[in-house]
């Protein structure tokens, strides 16, 4: 009658054998307009050959905030969906980014990622969670080895294609089970490569804000 | 836009290690300080204008005597204190010049210069011709290096490594260059490095012999007959030095029945003739590479598989059973001499489909290994596929995550394609042969031209000449790799083994109902009733195949009967009664007392059918028809 | 993966669940079918009773069930009181879970499970599930697919027929409640019977028998609190 373990014992399992990536390794920059076309053109070269050449992508993305009565912390979960594709909705928990001391190459975070259908967003909003802000993120993604590398514009929602700014945003992210910290010295191998055109780092959202307003 | 080219950094870094499998450990380049430190100890400060000066500085001071500098910045320390030093004596003595106390500067008187325009014009002359010599030799020199160069382009070592670039992957390695034959780059998972070294060819032959006897790594050098004007040589690892190929054979009880060799030379474009011998060279060394990692892998398989009768590997060769008694054999075959390679190359014929496959085959393991499709959206994780991505949403069940999991290794594939192949030809063979045998009903069968590499098609018809729109009996019938699928005009399905005894059987109870089945429907046209027909008929002697099929027609005004029995086995054999009515021995007995009775026909008489015109059954039957017919009215 | 029906199997009182099984087992395997391994379908719910919500109080509730005949997914039901929404992930889902029930001000139900052998027979597919709750057995499930067909109506008689058949019992021509609601599928109204069956049907029937299971428990054991609301009204 046993046969089929439960679910929740095989999440289990695979939790406890590290095979769930939920670790993001990541490093962002930015590069202007202006000069795009060059980063393009060596990422082009740099990455793996694709047969069908880069491939181009046009998401929308939003975020939400669960916000609980007795914690100071709001929960933030990010969807995104793919306009271009009929692809399944993605449902996004991003962690606390950890920045380590000076000698971890990379940012890392904890990140689930779920797939889902298309119903995530009521049922989110129906669950208390807020929608903080959206946008769309327009551009392309190559790969080198285990590496993905995206070059996107921001552009606002309602507004067209009015974009955010005059620059792309740049990321080289790994997901990675827990414990697998040498893919950081790859990446930060990598983004050597891409100097001086765009200078890819860890970039702590807090202190940002901080310096801002 | 259309060619992807890729670029890596150069190789400028000391390689600290090498490691066993032949991953080089490179030292990380220095810091920006590290640098600068090193640069600045380099610069030696003393080596200025102001050499002088600060000699004389020294000699007063004994400053510089004690011990050497421990730290790097101790010169440069020392030598910027000296010039402040010098600097603020000269500070000292402008401030007392200005007082114009003690010290007073005058400017020194010079004499003005004599002014001799001839002289000065000789003198320019002889500049301008001094020059003008300059620019003549110059521009002599040029020209001589240009003729020079048009006259030996093609053995010039950086047009030739340039066009070696063009065609291979070539990297900077310290002092030498190394280049790279594998095909890692398009997704292969092989050990072996593929690397080959490129030098600069010597002119002499025999200085080359001895310079290449000196190195460690067992290396190739072109062979002296074909050495024309090559600035560049190649040295490629002594493995995959010759010619290499695969040998596909099928064989039954030790005969062949078709082979094929996979031999990639001769693939691509032919671009020999521009460039250098290296070419050829490197190209038969990548075609061993590729040979040896595909015979590497069906190896591997063939020992993982579990097949109900194991595949067995010998040395370089993979037997498989496909059928019984009939066996695929896989053979690597590599040859470093290029006189024998030539030799055993052309003595057997190629089976250009097998070669195809097995080619393709490792390819699309290749393709496989490097191709992985983008998340989208773009934020997904990379690596599962975009079935696997779309399971959990979509609610896969099982059986499709179960199918998910499955593939087929290369050894499965090619056995699959060889069983095809055989059971392909094993049916045409079957088919040609019947319609050779069978004459009267024809048998025409028409193959699909497009076909995948383990199924085709057939589609049969048979009809009897002459009476083509009278019937026509369709078949079609899937060859796949162990089993024939056939699917009758009315839709009925039966699956065939690879036997072939079993498609005849099957072919000739087709062709059985065929002639019932035409005779039936020539009969309506005639205006012969029907009385019965039977595609099985249970009574007389057991046939070898299935039953005898019959039929009972009657003509028009009902007094003929005509019954035919058709038997199934090879000979088709027809037999053929009639019977007439009223009989003409019918006699008043009391037991049958009325004349009525007379009408139910008599005994039936057999037909010498053989002895009746026509060419086909049909045709008899239908001149046997008219001519009773035409006798009762 | 086709149309699926789930029967509440009534046995008497005296038997216990493991005769019952039992006794269908032989029955089936008397008809002919073969077994083919054995299935569990497990539910947890989590019930927020936060009234410091910004949102109007109300007791809302995630159901989130597993059915190892999709062991990829991890279906979740969010039940606001006024309706339903259905979530079908990945099975990471359920970690995320986890952080928003941290969040989320929770009380949690008794999980319950309901699982047994599984059986093929043709193009039927019985599963004869035994309901426990917490351990405790509740009931017998049984789940009737019939795999090539993913329209109710289409196959809704030969179903009747193979349920009555193997239960003995008479079951009316009437469509069963589940398939009689109105559906809005793309803008425009229709009946549960006429759209192509999917995954979630089956979770939904699962989810609408075991809320009734819990509420035998809880109105027996004379709680005051009222924890799952009926499915389909």
């Amino acid at each position: 009658m046993s046969g089929i373990p439960s679910t929740q014992d095989l999440l289990t399992q695979a939790c406890n054998n590290k095979i769930i990536p939920n670790q993001e390794y990541l490093l962002q920059g930015s590069i202007l307009d202006s000069a795009s076309d060059h980063l393009f053109q060596r990422l082009k070269g740099l990455c793996d050959n694709v047969e069908s050449g880069p491939q181009l992508f046009n998401d929308h993305e939003l975020c939400l905030s669960l916000r609980a009565p007795n914690q100071a912390q709001p929960l933030m979960l990010r969807v995104r969906r793919s306009l271009e594709v009929d692809a399944p909705y993605q449902l996004r928990y991003i962690g606390q980014p950890e920045f380590g001391d000076r000698t971890r190459p990379t940012l890392v975070r904890s990140s689930i990622d779920v797939g889902c259908t298309a119903t995530v967003i009521e049922f989110l909003t129906e669950l208390g969670c807020k929608i903080d802000y959206e946008y769309f993120s327009k551009g392309y993604m190559f790969r080198k080895g285990r590496m993905k590398i995206t070059m996107s514009k921001i552009l606002k929602v309602g507004k067209g294609d009015e974009a955010l700014s005059q620059s792309q945003l740049v990321e080289l992210s790994v997901l990675a089970p827990t414990g697998q910290d040498a893919i950081g010295e790859e990446m930060k191998a990598f983004a050597e490569q891409l100097k001086p055109l765009v200078q890819l780092e860890k970039i702590d959202y807090k202190r940002l804000g901080s310096t801002l307003p | 836009m259309s060619v992807n080219i890729s670029i890596e950094t150069p190789n400028e870094n000391q390689i600290q290690e090498i490691a066993f499998d032949g991953t080089e450990t490179y030292q990380p380049l220095p810091t920006l300080s590290e640098s600068l430190t090193k640069c600045a100890t380099r610069i030696d400060f003393s080596k200025s204008s102001l050499d002088d000066l600060k000699k004389e500085d020294k000699d007063g001071s004994p400053v510089d005597q004690f011990q050497p500098s421990l730290w790097p910045w101790d010169s440069v320390r020392n030598k910027l204190r000296d010039a402040l030093t010098e600097v603020c004596v000269l500070s000292d003595v402008l401030s007392i010049s200005r007082e114009k106390k003690y010290l007073v500067l005058d400017p020194i008187q010079q004499e003005p210069p004599e002014n001799k325009a001839m002289v000065q014009v000789y003198a320019r002359k002889k500049a301008l011709s001094q020059a003008a010599s300059v620019l003549l030799t110059g521009a002599e020199r040029l020209k001589a290096s240009h003729v020079e160069q048009k006259n030996k382009t093609s053995s010039n070592f950086h047009i030739e490594l340039l066009r070696l670039r063009q065609n291979w992957r070539l990297k900077k390695v310290s002092n030498g260059i190394i280049g790279d034959l594998s095909y890692r780059t398009a997704g292969s998972k092989f050990w072996h490095n593929g690397t080959f070294e490129v030098t600069k060819s010597e002119d002499d032959v025999e200085t080359e012999e001895d310079s290449s006897s000196a190195p460690s790594t067992p290396t190739s050098t072109i062979p002296p007959t074909i050495k024309p004007t090559s600035a560049i040589k190649v040295n490629v690892p002594s493995e995959l030095q010759g010619v290499a190929y695969i040998k596909v054979i099928t064989q039954k009880d030790q005969g062949d029945l078709c082979t094929a060799k996979i031999n990639l030379m001769g693939y691509g474009r032919n671009i020999a003739q521009q460039s250098g011998v290296w070419q050829r060279v490197l190209e038969s060394a990548q075609n061993v590479l590729f040979c040896k990692e595909l015979f590497n892998q069906l190896a591997r398989e063939a020992i993982q598989l579990q097949a109900p009768i194991p595949h067995v590997v010998i040395g370089n060769q993979i037997r498989a059973n496909l059928f019984p008694q009939i066996q695929l054999i896989i053979s690597l075959v590599h040859t470093t001499s290029t006189d024998t390679a030539q030799t055993s190359s052309s003595n057997q014929d190629n089976d250009s489909v097998l070669e195809h496959s097995l080619h393709q085959l490792l390819r699309e393991v290749h393709h496989k290994n490097s191709d992985h499709p983008f998340p989208q959206p773009a934020s997904g994780p990379l690596g599962p596929s975009k079935k696997r991505m779309l399971a959990g949403p979509l609610a896969a069940d099982r059986f499709e995550l179960l199918e998910m999991t499955k593939s087929e290794t290369i050894l499965e594939q090619i056995i699959a394609q060889a069983q095809h192949t055989f059971m392909r030809k094993r049916t045409q063979y079957v088919l040609d042969t019947l319609a050779k045998d069978v004459r009267d009903p024809q048998i025409v069968s028409h193959w699909n031209a497009m076909n995948s590499p383990t199924m085709s098609c057939v589609k049969i018809n048979i009809v009897t000449h002459g009476y083509e729109t009278m019937h026509r009996t369709a078949l079609l019938i899937h060859v796949k790799d162990r089993t024939l699928k056939c699917i009758g005009r009315d839709g009925r399905v039966m699956h065939l083994s690879y036997e072939p005894q079993e498609l005849r059987d099957l072919i000739l109870c087709q062709i059985n109902q065929h002639q019932i089945t035409s005779l039936l429907s020539l009969a309506k046209c005639l205006a012969w009733q029907v009385l019965s027909n039977s595609n099985h008929l249970g009574i007389g002697s057991v046939e070898p195949l299935g039953n005898a099929s019959a039929c009972l027609l009657s003509s028009p005004n009902g007094d003929r009967m005509i019954a035919v029995q058709l038997r199934s086995d090879t000979s088709l054999e027809a037999r053929v009664f009639i019977a007439k009515s009223p009989r003409q021995d019918f006699f008043q007995i009391p037991l049958v007392p009325e004349k009525i009775w007379e009408n139910l026909g008599g005994h039936f008489r057999e037909v010498r059918f053989d002895k009746i015109e026509g060419k086909s059954f049909l045709m008899k039957m239908e001149y046997l028809m008219a001519s009773l017919t035409s006798s009762s009215s | 993966m086709g149309v699926t029906i789930l029967q509440p199997y009534l046995f008497q009182e005296g038997k216990g669940g493991i005769t019952a099984i039992e006794y269908l087992t032989k029955r089936l395997i008397s008809m002919g079918a073969k077994q083919a391994g054995s299935f569990i379908v497990d539910c947890e719910t989590i019930v927020s009773l936060s009234s410091s919500m910004p949102q109007p109080p109300s007791n809302k509730a995630v159901h989130i069930l597993h059915n190892s005949e999709f062991p990829a997914s991890t279906f979740s039901i969010l039940d606001t009181g006024a309706k339903h929404i259905p979530l079908v992930a990945d099975n990471l889902f359920d970690l995320l879970m986890i952080k928003i029930g941290n969040v989320y001000t929770q009380k949690k139900q008794p999980s319950i499970e309901s699982k047994g052998p599984r059986f093929e027979y043709g193009d039927f597919l019985i599963k004869l599930g035994s309901v426990t709750m917490n351990g405790n057995f509740k009931g017998i499930l049984i789940e009737f697919e019939y795999r090539p067909c993913i329209v109710f109506l289409n196959c809704w008689e030969l179903m009747r027929e193979l349920i009555q058949g193997f239960l003995g019992i008479s079951i009316s021509s009437t469509y069963p409640q589940f398939f009689q609601q109105q559906t809005l599928i793309s803008g425009h109204q229709s009946l549960k019977q006429n759209d192509s069956f999917q995954a979630i049907d089956t979770i939904n029937q699962y989810l609408e028998h075991f809320i009734n299971y819990r509420k035998q428990t809880t109105s027996i054991g004379g709680s005051t609190q009222i924890t799952g609301l009926p499915l389909r009204s």
